[in-house]
Protein backbone atom coordinates (compact mmCIF):
# COMPACT_ATOMS: atom_id res chain seq x y z
CA UNK A 1 0.00 0.00 0.00
CA UNK A 2 1.83 3.48 -0.91
CA UNK A 3 2.37 5.99 1.46
CA UNK A 4 -0.70 8.65 1.88
CA UNK A 5 -0.44 11.88 0.35
CA UNK A 6 -1.99 13.24 3.81
CA UNK A 7 -1.53 11.74 6.86
CA UNK A 8 -2.34 13.44 10.14
CA UNK A 9 -2.31 11.87 13.82
CA UNK A 10 -3.23 12.98 16.93
CA UNK A 11 -3.20 16.86 15.30
CA UNK A 12 -4.59 18.71 18.25
CA UNK A 13 -4.80 22.93 17.92
CA UNK A 14 -6.41 25.53 20.20
CA UNK A 15 -6.33 28.91 19.27
CA UNK A 16 -4.75 31.85 20.95
CA UNK A 17 -7.76 32.65 22.88
CA UNK A 18 -7.75 29.05 24.77
CA UNK A 19 -10.55 27.42 22.75
CA UNK A 20 -9.74 24.03 21.53
CA UNK A 21 -10.84 23.63 17.60
CA UNK A 22 -9.34 20.36 16.61
CA UNK A 23 -8.46 17.20 19.23
CA UNK A 24 -6.27 14.65 18.64
CA UNK A 25 -7.46 14.03 15.03
CA UNK A 26 -5.90 11.45 13.24
CA UNK A 27 -6.70 10.16 9.27
CA UNK A 28 -4.86 9.76 5.85
CA UNK A 29 -5.71 10.34 2.79
CA UNK A 30 -4.52 8.06 -0.31
CA UNK A 31 -2.99 9.77 -3.44
CA UNK A 32 -5.83 10.52 -6.15
CA UNK A 33 -8.94 9.89 -3.20
CA UNK A 34 -11.65 12.33 -2.76
CA UNK A 35 -12.41 12.91 0.30
CA UNK A 36 -14.89 14.69 2.00
CA UNK A 37 -15.00 16.95 5.57
CA UNK A 38 -18.56 17.79 6.58
CA UNK A 39 -19.65 18.81 10.50
CA UNK A 40 -21.54 21.60 11.56
CA UNK A 41 -20.29 25.09 12.15
CA UNK A 42 -17.37 25.72 14.09
CA UNK A 43 -16.90 21.61 14.05
CA UNK A 44 -13.22 22.45 13.20
CA UNK A 45 -13.08 22.08 9.01
CA UNK A 46 -11.59 25.16 8.23
CA UNK A 47 -9.31 24.98 10.99
CA UNK A 48 -8.01 21.49 9.63
CA UNK A 49 -7.14 22.53 5.88
CA UNK A 50 -5.35 26.13 7.95
CA UNK A 51 -3.44 23.56 9.78
CA UNK A 52 -2.42 21.29 7.17
CA UNK A 53 -1.43 24.31 4.78
CA UNK A 54 0.84 25.59 7.12
CA UNK A 55 -1.02 28.52 8.07
CA UNK A 56 -1.83 27.43 11.57
CA UNK A 57 1.49 26.17 13.48
CA UNK A 58 0.99 22.46 14.80
CA UNK A 59 3.29 20.12 16.91
CA UNK A 60 6.02 18.57 14.86
CA UNK A 61 5.43 15.28 13.30
CA UNK A 62 1.70 15.21 13.74
CA UNK A 63 0.90 15.69 10.00
CA UNK A 64 2.83 15.24 6.70
CA UNK A 65 1.38 16.36 3.67
CA UNK A 66 2.98 15.37 0.17
CA UNK A 67 5.85 14.12 2.66
CA UNK A 68 6.70 17.49 4.08
CA UNK A 69 5.77 18.73 7.55
CA UNK A 70 3.59 21.69 7.86
CA UNK A 71 5.03 22.43 11.11
CA UNK A 72 8.55 22.58 9.84
CA UNK A 73 9.69 26.27 8.80
CA UNK A 74 11.69 24.87 5.58
CA UNK A 75 9.57 22.32 4.35
CA UNK A 76 6.75 25.07 4.91
CA UNK A 77 7.87 26.69 2.17
CA UNK A 78 8.22 24.16 -0.22
CA UNK A 79 4.08 23.46 0.34
CA UNK A 80 2.42 25.84 -1.97
CA UNK A 81 3.60 23.93 -4.69
CA UNK A 82 1.72 20.97 -3.51
CA UNK A 83 -1.27 21.79 -1.61
CA UNK A 84 -3.46 24.56 -2.91
CA UNK A 85 -6.39 25.64 -0.83
CA UNK A 86 -9.56 27.72 -1.80
CA UNK A 87 -11.09 29.62 0.47
CA UNK A 88 -14.46 29.53 1.86
CA UNK A 89 -14.71 33.70 0.71
CA UNK A 90 -13.43 34.11 -2.56
CA UNK A 91 -12.72 37.55 -2.09
CA UNK A 92 -10.20 36.77 0.49
CA UNK A 93 -8.24 34.66 -2.26
CA UNK A 94 -8.59 37.16 -5.03
CA UNK A 95 -6.33 40.23 -3.95
CA UNK A 96 -4.73 41.58 -7.21
CA UNK A 97 -6.16 44.23 -9.40
CA UNK A 98 -6.57 41.74 -12.32
CA UNK A 99 -7.48 38.28 -12.71
CA UNK A 100 -4.16 37.56 -14.87
CA UNK A 101 -2.24 39.41 -12.17
CA UNK A 102 -4.28 37.45 -9.48
CA UNK A 103 -3.68 34.11 -10.94
CA UNK A 104 0.15 34.74 -11.96
CA UNK A 105 0.78 36.18 -8.44
CA UNK A 106 1.25 32.06 -7.31
CA UNK A 107 3.97 31.31 -10.38
CA UNK A 108 5.57 34.14 -9.71
CA UNK A 109 6.68 33.38 -5.76
CA UNK A 110 7.42 29.99 -7.60
CA UNK A 111 9.86 32.03 -9.25
CA UNK A 112 9.42 31.24 -12.82
CA UNK A 113 10.28 32.64 -16.37
CA UNK A 114 8.05 35.65 -17.64
CA UNK A 115 7.35 32.94 -20.38
CA UNK A 116 6.08 29.97 -17.70
CA UNK A 117 3.91 32.54 -15.90
CA UNK A 118 2.14 33.49 -18.70
CA UNK A 119 1.54 29.59 -19.83
CA UNK A 120 0.85 29.09 -15.80
CA UNK A 121 -1.87 31.72 -16.40
CA UNK A 122 -3.29 30.29 -19.65
CA UNK A 123 -4.08 27.07 -18.83
CA UNK A 124 -5.89 27.36 -15.90
CA UNK A 125 -8.13 30.14 -17.00
CA UNK A 126 -8.96 28.02 -20.20
CA UNK A 127 -9.41 25.38 -17.64
CA UNK A 128 -12.33 26.90 -15.61
CA UNK A 129 -13.22 28.25 -18.87
CA UNK A 130 -12.56 32.11 -18.03
CA UNK A 131 -10.34 32.74 -21.16
CA UNK A 132 -10.56 36.10 -22.00
CA UNK A 133 -11.31 37.67 -18.48
CA UNK A 134 -7.46 38.62 -17.95
CA UNK A 135 -7.75 42.02 -17.89
CA UNK A 136 -11.09 41.83 -15.61
CA UNK A 137 -11.63 43.40 -12.15
CA UNK A 138 -12.03 40.87 -9.83
CA UNK A 139 -14.62 42.86 -7.41
CA UNK A 140 -16.53 43.10 -11.07
CA UNK A 141 -16.86 39.45 -11.79
CA UNK A 142 -19.99 37.25 -10.56
CA UNK A 143 -19.89 34.99 -7.37
CA UNK A 144 -19.29 32.10 -9.74
CA UNK A 145 -16.88 33.74 -11.69
CA UNK A 146 -15.08 34.64 -8.82
CA UNK A 147 -14.71 31.10 -7.53
CA UNK A 148 -13.40 30.04 -10.76
CA UNK A 149 -11.03 32.67 -11.06
CA UNK A 150 -9.78 31.39 -7.09
CA UNK A 151 -9.58 27.83 -8.32
CA UNK A 152 -7.62 28.94 -11.23
CA UNK A 153 -5.18 30.81 -8.97
CA UNK A 154 -4.58 27.53 -7.21
CA UNK A 155 -4.24 25.32 -10.05
CA UNK A 156 -1.55 27.82 -11.67
CA UNK A 157 1.04 26.52 -8.92
CA UNK A 158 0.02 22.63 -10.13
CA UNK A 159 -0.29 21.29 -6.75
CA UNK A 160 -1.06 17.44 -6.20
CA UNK A 161 -3.29 17.77 -3.09
CA UNK A 162 -6.21 20.32 -2.86
CA UNK A 163 -8.15 21.49 -0.39
CA UNK A 164 -11.88 23.15 -0.45
CA UNK A 165 -13.32 24.91 1.85
CA UNK A 166 -17.35 25.32 1.07
CA UNK A 167 -16.91 25.21 -2.46
CA UNK A 168 -20.86 25.70 -3.11
CA UNK A 169 -21.15 28.48 -0.64
CA UNK A 170 -22.27 31.81 -2.31
CA UNK A 171 -22.79 30.08 -5.80
CA UNK A 172 -25.89 29.70 -7.96
CA UNK A 173 -27.51 26.41 -8.58
CA UNK A 174 -25.57 26.63 -12.64
CA UNK A 175 -22.07 28.20 -10.87
CA UNK A 176 -22.74 25.29 -8.20
CA UNK A 177 -23.06 23.07 -11.12
CA UNK A 178 -20.09 24.00 -13.40
CA UNK A 179 -18.03 24.10 -9.93
CA UNK A 180 -18.99 20.54 -9.52
CA UNK A 181 -17.89 19.46 -12.67
CA UNK A 182 -14.75 20.92 -12.74
CA UNK A 183 -13.78 19.47 -9.28
CA UNK A 184 -14.59 16.07 -10.96
CA UNK A 185 -12.31 17.04 -13.36
CA UNK A 186 -9.25 17.52 -11.58
CA UNK A 187 -7.22 14.52 -11.57
CA UNK A 188 -5.50 15.37 -7.85
CA UNK A 189 -5.89 14.43 -4.56
CA UNK A 190 -8.67 16.31 -2.72
CA UNK A 191 -10.58 16.98 0.51
CA UNK A 192 -13.75 18.90 0.44
CA UNK A 193 -15.30 20.85 3.59
CA UNK A 194 -18.85 21.77 2.77
CA UNK A 195 -22.32 21.31 4.50
CA UNK A 196 -23.62 20.61 1.08
CA UNK A 197 -23.96 17.11 1.64
CA UNK A 198 -24.83 15.97 -2.34
CA UNK A 199 -22.08 17.69 -3.29
CA UNK A 200 -20.13 15.50 -1.36
CA UNK A 201 -22.11 12.61 -2.84
CA UNK A 202 -21.55 14.29 -6.50
CA UNK A 203 -17.84 14.54 -5.62
CA UNK A 204 -16.39 11.81 -2.87
CA UNK A 205 -16.92 8.08 -2.05
CA UNK A 206 -15.43 8.98 1.41
CA UNK A 207 -16.19 11.20 4.33
CA UNK A 208 -14.94 11.84 7.59
CA UNK A 209 -17.42 13.52 10.10
CA UNK A 210 -16.17 15.93 12.65
CA UNK A 211 -17.51 17.44 15.27
CA UNK A 212 -16.15 19.76 18.02
CA UNK A 213 -12.97 19.05 17.12
CA UNK A 214 -12.62 15.34 16.97
CA UNK A 215 -13.61 12.76 13.91
CA UNK A 216 -16.51 11.50 15.12
CA UNK A 217 -16.89 8.81 11.71
CA UNK A 218 -14.50 8.35 9.08
CA UNK A 219 -16.42 5.74 5.64
CA UNK A 220 -17.78 5.88 2.43
CA UNK A 221 -19.91 8.96 1.89
CA UNK A 222 -23.99 7.08 1.34
CA UNK A 223 -22.87 4.93 4.50
CA UNK A 224 -22.50 7.72 6.59
CA UNK A 225 -25.11 9.99 5.21
CA UNK A 226 -27.73 7.51 5.25
CA UNK A 227 -27.14 7.60 8.91
CA UNK A 228 -29.94 9.44 10.12
CA UNK A 229 -28.82 9.33 13.90
CA UNK A 230 -25.35 10.19 13.31
CA UNK A 231 -26.09 12.82 11.40
CA UNK A 232 -28.71 14.48 13.81
CA UNK A 233 -26.32 13.71 16.44
CA UNK A 234 -23.63 15.89 14.64
CA UNK A 235 -26.03 18.81 13.50
CA UNK A 236 -26.30 17.44 9.77
CA UNK A 237 -28.77 16.17 7.75
CA UNK A 238 -29.48 12.94 5.50
CA UNK A 239 -29.25 14.39 2.57
CA UNK A 240 -32.23 14.77 0.05
CA UNK A 241 -31.57 12.33 -2.34
CA UNK A 242 -30.71 9.39 0.26
CA UNK A 243 -34.18 9.82 1.96
CA UNK A 244 -37.05 6.91 0.79
CA UNK A 245 -38.19 8.53 -1.66
CA UNK A 246 -35.54 10.80 -2.86
CA UNK A 247 -34.11 11.10 -6.54
CA UNK A 248 -31.38 8.66 -5.25
CA UNK A 249 -33.25 5.78 -4.00
CA UNK B 1 -22.24 55.34 -0.66
CA UNK B 2 -21.01 53.09 -2.92
CA UNK B 3 -18.05 53.77 -5.15
CA UNK B 4 -18.38 52.90 -8.73
CA UNK B 5 -16.26 50.46 -10.09
CA UNK B 6 -12.80 52.02 -11.68
CA UNK B 7 -13.46 51.30 -15.26
CA UNK B 8 -10.38 52.10 -17.70
CA UNK B 9 -11.66 52.72 -21.03
CA UNK B 10 -8.77 55.32 -21.86
CA UNK B 11 -9.23 58.38 -23.64
CA UNK B 12 -8.50 57.02 -27.20
CA UNK B 13 -5.96 59.78 -27.25
CA UNK B 14 -2.30 58.91 -28.33
CA UNK B 15 -1.61 59.47 -24.97
CA UNK B 16 -3.09 56.05 -24.30
CA UNK B 17 -0.36 54.14 -25.68
CA UNK B 18 2.75 56.11 -24.10
CA UNK B 19 4.69 53.61 -21.46
CA UNK B 20 3.21 53.82 -18.12
CA UNK B 21 6.66 54.37 -16.97
CA UNK B 22 7.37 57.09 -19.14
CA UNK B 23 4.57 59.27 -18.21
CA UNK B 24 4.74 58.69 -14.32
CA UNK B 25 8.88 59.71 -14.71
CA UNK B 26 7.99 62.28 -16.47
CA UNK B 27 4.50 63.75 -14.96
CA UNK B 28 5.29 63.42 -11.23
CA UNK B 29 8.30 65.36 -11.06
CA UNK B 30 6.94 67.84 -13.22
CA UNK B 31 3.49 68.21 -10.57
CA UNK B 32 6.74 68.45 -7.67
CA UNK B 33 8.30 70.90 -10.21
CA UNK B 34 4.80 73.46 -10.36
CA UNK B 35 4.50 72.65 -6.48
CA UNK B 36 7.63 74.99 -5.93
CA UNK B 37 6.94 77.76 -8.39
CA UNK B 38 7.04 80.72 -6.39
CA UNK B 39 5.38 83.25 -8.69
CA UNK B 40 1.95 83.52 -10.59
CA UNK B 41 3.13 83.91 -13.92
CA UNK B 42 4.93 80.87 -13.90
CA UNK B 43 1.75 79.09 -12.73
CA UNK B 44 -0.36 80.35 -14.97
CA UNK B 45 1.95 79.47 -17.40
CA UNK B 46 2.16 75.55 -16.31
CA UNK B 47 -1.46 76.08 -15.84
CA UNK B 48 -1.97 76.53 -19.25
CA UNK B 49 0.29 74.28 -20.45
CA UNK B 50 -1.36 71.44 -18.45
CA UNK B 51 -4.37 72.16 -19.89
CA UNK B 52 -2.93 71.95 -23.47
CA UNK B 53 -1.75 68.41 -22.33
CA UNK B 54 -5.24 67.35 -20.93
CA UNK B 55 -6.84 68.29 -24.27
CA UNK B 56 -4.18 66.52 -26.07
CA UNK B 57 -4.63 63.52 -23.87
CA UNK B 58 -9.19 64.05 -24.41
CA UNK B 59 -9.88 63.29 -21.04
CA UNK B 60 -14.03 62.56 -20.71
CA UNK B 61 -15.20 66.35 -19.79
CA UNK B 62 -17.53 65.27 -17.31
CA UNK B 63 -14.73 62.41 -15.30
CA UNK B 64 -12.19 65.37 -15.35
CA UNK B 65 -14.66 68.12 -14.18
CA UNK B 66 -15.57 66.33 -11.36
CA UNK B 67 -11.87 66.17 -10.20
CA UNK B 68 -11.24 69.97 -10.38
CA UNK B 69 -14.58 70.34 -8.72
CA UNK B 70 -13.07 68.32 -5.94
CA UNK B 71 -9.90 70.14 -6.13
CA UNK B 72 -11.63 73.99 -6.02
CA UNK B 73 -13.43 72.32 -3.12
CA UNK B 74 -10.35 72.21 -1.02
CA UNK B 75 -8.32 75.15 -2.12
CA UNK B 76 -10.82 77.85 -2.63
CA UNK B 77 -11.68 78.52 1.04
CA UNK B 78 -7.84 79.47 0.98
CA UNK B 79 -7.52 80.87 -2.24
CA UNK B 80 -10.88 83.37 -0.94
CA UNK B 81 -9.39 84.10 2.71
CA UNK B 82 -5.58 84.86 1.49
CA UNK B 83 -6.42 88.40 -0.04
CA UNK B 84 -8.10 89.48 3.41
CA UNK B 85 -5.30 87.66 5.55
CA UNK B 86 -2.29 88.75 4.01
CA UNK B 87 -0.36 91.58 6.11
CA UNK B 88 3.06 91.93 3.61
CA UNK B 89 3.66 95.25 2.47
CA UNK B 90 2.27 96.44 -1.17
CA UNK B 91 -0.92 97.78 -2.55
CA UNK B 92 -4.19 97.35 -0.52
CA UNK B 93 -7.94 98.21 -0.86
CA UNK B 94 -9.94 98.82 1.62
CA UNK B 95 -14.12 97.61 1.24
CA UNK B 96 -16.02 98.89 4.29
CA UNK B 97 -14.45 97.29 7.47
CA UNK B 98 -12.64 95.10 4.80
CA UNK B 99 -8.90 95.48 3.71
CA UNK B 100 -7.98 93.63 0.75
CA UNK B 101 -4.32 93.02 -0.49
CA UNK B 102 -2.97 92.37 -3.69
CA UNK B 103 -0.54 90.12 -2.62
CA UNK B 104 -3.05 88.03 -1.39
CA UNK B 105 -4.91 88.13 -3.99
CA UNK B 106 -1.90 87.04 -6.25
CA UNK B 107 -1.07 84.54 -3.33
CA UNK B 108 -4.55 82.82 -3.85
CA UNK B 109 -4.56 83.14 -7.96
CA UNK B 110 -0.74 81.51 -7.29
CA UNK B 111 -2.36 78.79 -5.35
CA UNK B 112 -5.53 78.16 -7.63
CA UNK B 113 -3.27 77.94 -10.56
CA UNK B 114 -0.76 75.71 -9.27
CA UNK B 115 -3.42 73.58 -7.66
CA UNK B 116 -4.80 72.83 -11.36
CA UNK B 117 -2.23 72.45 -13.13
CA UNK B 118 -1.39 68.88 -10.62
CA UNK B 119 -4.41 68.03 -11.00
CA UNK B 120 -4.68 68.17 -14.39
CA UNK B 121 -1.39 66.09 -14.54
CA UNK B 122 -3.05 63.38 -12.68
CA UNK B 123 -5.48 63.41 -14.52
CA UNK B 124 -3.69 62.82 -17.53
CA UNK B 125 -2.14 60.07 -15.93
CA UNK B 126 -4.40 57.94 -14.51
CA UNK B 127 -7.29 58.19 -17.20
CA UNK B 128 -4.61 57.41 -19.99
CA UNK B 129 -3.57 54.04 -17.81
CA UNK B 130 -5.04 51.88 -15.75
CA UNK B 131 -4.57 52.28 -12.22
CA UNK B 132 -2.55 48.56 -12.01
CA UNK B 133 -0.62 49.37 -14.87
CA UNK B 134 0.55 52.93 -12.90
CA UNK B 135 1.07 50.77 -10.03
CA UNK B 136 3.58 48.66 -11.84
CA UNK B 137 4.98 51.11 -13.81
CA UNK B 138 6.12 52.30 -10.43
CA UNK B 139 7.15 49.01 -9.01
CA UNK B 140 9.62 49.44 -12.19
CA UNK B 141 10.99 52.61 -11.67
CA UNK B 142 12.28 51.43 -8.16
CA UNK B 143 9.32 52.77 -5.54
CA UNK B 144 9.31 49.93 -2.98
CA UNK B 145 7.23 47.40 -3.24
CA UNK B 146 5.74 47.30 0.04
CA UNK B 147 4.08 50.64 -1.27
CA UNK B 148 3.08 49.73 -4.24
CA UNK B 149 1.49 46.52 -2.68
CA UNK B 150 -0.47 48.52 -0.11
CA UNK B 151 -2.04 51.05 -2.69
CA UNK B 152 -2.80 47.69 -4.85
CA UNK B 153 -4.78 46.00 -1.91
CA UNK B 154 -6.04 49.20 -1.05
CA UNK B 155 -7.72 49.75 -4.62
CA UNK B 156 -8.76 46.70 -4.70
CA UNK B 157 -10.21 45.97 -1.31
CA UNK B 158 -11.57 49.64 -1.22
CA UNK B 159 -15.01 48.73 -3.28
CA UNK B 160 -15.33 45.62 -0.84
CA UNK B 161 -15.16 47.58 2.32
CA UNK B 162 -18.07 50.02 0.66
CA UNK B 163 -20.01 46.97 -0.06
CA UNK B 164 -19.77 45.96 3.23
CA UNK B 165 -20.69 49.69 4.29
CA UNK B 166 -23.59 49.65 2.09
CA UNK B 167 -25.04 46.62 3.65
CA UNK B 168 -24.17 47.88 7.14
CA UNK B 169 -26.45 50.81 6.60
CA UNK B 170 -29.49 48.40 4.39
CA UNK B 171 -29.64 46.59 7.83
CA UNK B 172 -29.52 49.78 10.03
CA UNK B 173 -32.24 50.80 8.26
CA UNK B 174 -34.45 48.00 7.59
CA UNK B 175 -34.55 48.01 11.54
CA UNK B 176 -36.29 51.74 11.39
CA UNK B 177 -32.51 53.46 12.30
CA UNK B 178 -32.29 57.05 10.99
CA UNK B 179 -29.39 59.50 11.63
CA UNK B 180 -30.29 61.76 13.88
CA UNK B 181 -28.24 64.45 16.17
CA UNK B 182 -28.62 62.46 19.15
CA UNK B 183 -26.53 59.98 21.41
CA UNK B 184 -28.39 56.74 19.71
CA UNK B 185 -26.96 58.15 16.47
CA UNK B 186 -23.39 58.91 17.22
CA UNK B 187 -23.56 55.45 19.35
CA UNK B 188 -24.75 53.48 16.31
CA UNK B 189 -22.40 55.18 13.74
CA UNK B 190 -19.45 54.57 16.19
CA UNK B 191 -20.34 51.09 16.30
CA UNK B 192 -20.85 50.88 12.74
CA UNK B 193 -17.26 52.26 12.45
CA UNK B 194 -16.01 49.62 14.70
CA UNK B 195 -17.61 47.11 13.16
CA UNK B 196 -16.59 47.59 9.85
CA UNK B 197 -12.68 48.15 11.30
CA UNK B 198 -12.93 44.96 12.73
CA UNK B 199 -13.89 42.71 9.76
CA UNK B 200 -11.59 44.70 7.46
CA UNK B 201 -9.27 43.64 10.34
CA UNK B 202 -10.31 40.08 9.79
CA UNK B 203 -10.39 40.13 6.11
CA UNK B 204 -6.81 41.24 6.18
CA UNK B 205 -5.83 38.39 8.24
CA UNK B 206 -7.43 35.97 5.93
CA UNK B 207 -5.94 37.60 3.04
CA UNK B 208 -2.61 37.74 4.50
CA UNK B 209 -3.14 33.53 5.18
CA UNK B 210 -4.24 33.30 1.53
CA UNK B 211 -1.39 35.21 0.10
CA UNK B 212 0.81 32.60 2.06
CA UNK B 213 -0.79 29.61 0.88
CA UNK B 214 0.27 30.55 -2.70
CA UNK B 215 3.91 30.83 -1.34
CA UNK B 216 4.03 34.78 -0.77
CA UNK B 217 7.35 35.59 1.28
CA UNK B 218 7.57 38.98 1.95
CA UNK B 219 8.74 39.84 -1.81
CA UNK B 220 6.33 41.70 -3.99
CA UNK B 221 6.69 40.45 -7.82
CA UNK B 222 4.74 41.44 -10.55
CA UNK B 223 4.46 40.62 -14.67
CA UNK B 224 4.66 43.91 -16.61
CA UNK B 225 5.12 44.08 -19.88
CA UNK B 226 6.77 47.99 -20.91
CA UNK B 227 8.54 48.72 -24.10
CA UNK B 228 10.26 51.60 -24.84
CA UNK B 229 9.55 53.90 -28.05
CA UNK B 230 10.76 56.60 -29.36
CA UNK B 231 7.55 58.96 -28.58
CA UNK B 232 7.64 57.72 -25.03
CA UNK B 233 11.35 59.35 -25.08
CA UNK B 234 10.25 62.25 -26.60
CA UNK B 235 7.06 62.97 -24.23
CA UNK B 236 9.34 62.63 -21.23
CA UNK B 237 11.50 64.68 -22.84
CA UNK B 238 9.52 67.31 -24.01
CA UNK B 239 7.77 67.15 -20.26
CA UNK B 240 11.19 67.61 -18.20
CA UNK B 241 12.24 70.38 -20.21
CA UNK B 242 9.56 72.38 -19.73
CA UNK B 243 9.23 71.56 -16.46
CA UNK B 244 12.72 72.84 -15.83
CA UNK B 245 12.55 76.21 -18.28
CA UNK B 246 9.53 76.95 -15.86
CA UNK B 247 11.45 76.51 -12.70
CA UNK B 248 14.21 78.68 -14.32
CA UNK B 249 12.28 81.09 -15.43
CA UNK B 250 10.51 81.40 -12.13
CA UNK B 251 13.84 81.62 -10.43
CA UNK B 252 15.12 84.27 -12.77
CA UNK B 253 12.43 85.72 -14.47
CA UNK B 254 9.05 86.22 -13.13
CA UNK B 255 10.41 87.57 -9.63
CA UNK B 256 9.52 91.25 -10.69
CA UNK B 257 5.72 90.38 -11.31
CA UNK B 258 5.74 88.92 -7.92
Amino acid sequence: MSEPVIRVESLSYSYPSGQRALDQVSFNVAAGECVGLVGPNGAGKTTLFLCLAGVLRVQPGVARVATLDPAEAQQRRQLPAQLGIIFQNSDDQLFNATVFDDVAFGPLNLGLSAEEVRQRVAEPLERVGLTGFEDRVPFHLSGGEKRRVALAGVLAMRPDILLLDEPSMHLDPRGRREFIRLINGLEVTKMIASHDLELILETCSRAIVIDHGRIIADGPCRTLFADAELMDAHGLEVPYSLRSGGVGQ
Amino acid sequence: MTLKGYHFSGTGAWVDKLDPRWKLAALVPAALAIAFLRHWPAAGAAFIGSMLLAALARLPLRWYLARVGAALIVVAPLAILLPFLHTDGGQRWEIGPLRLSMHGLLAGLRLVLKCLAIVNLMAVLFATAPLHANLKAAQALRVPGLLVQLLMLTYRYIFVLAAELSRLRIALRVRGYRTRPNLHSYRTMGHAVGTLLVRGSERAERVGQAMRCRGFDGRFRSLAEFRTTAADVAFATVIWGLATALLIADWLGFSTFA
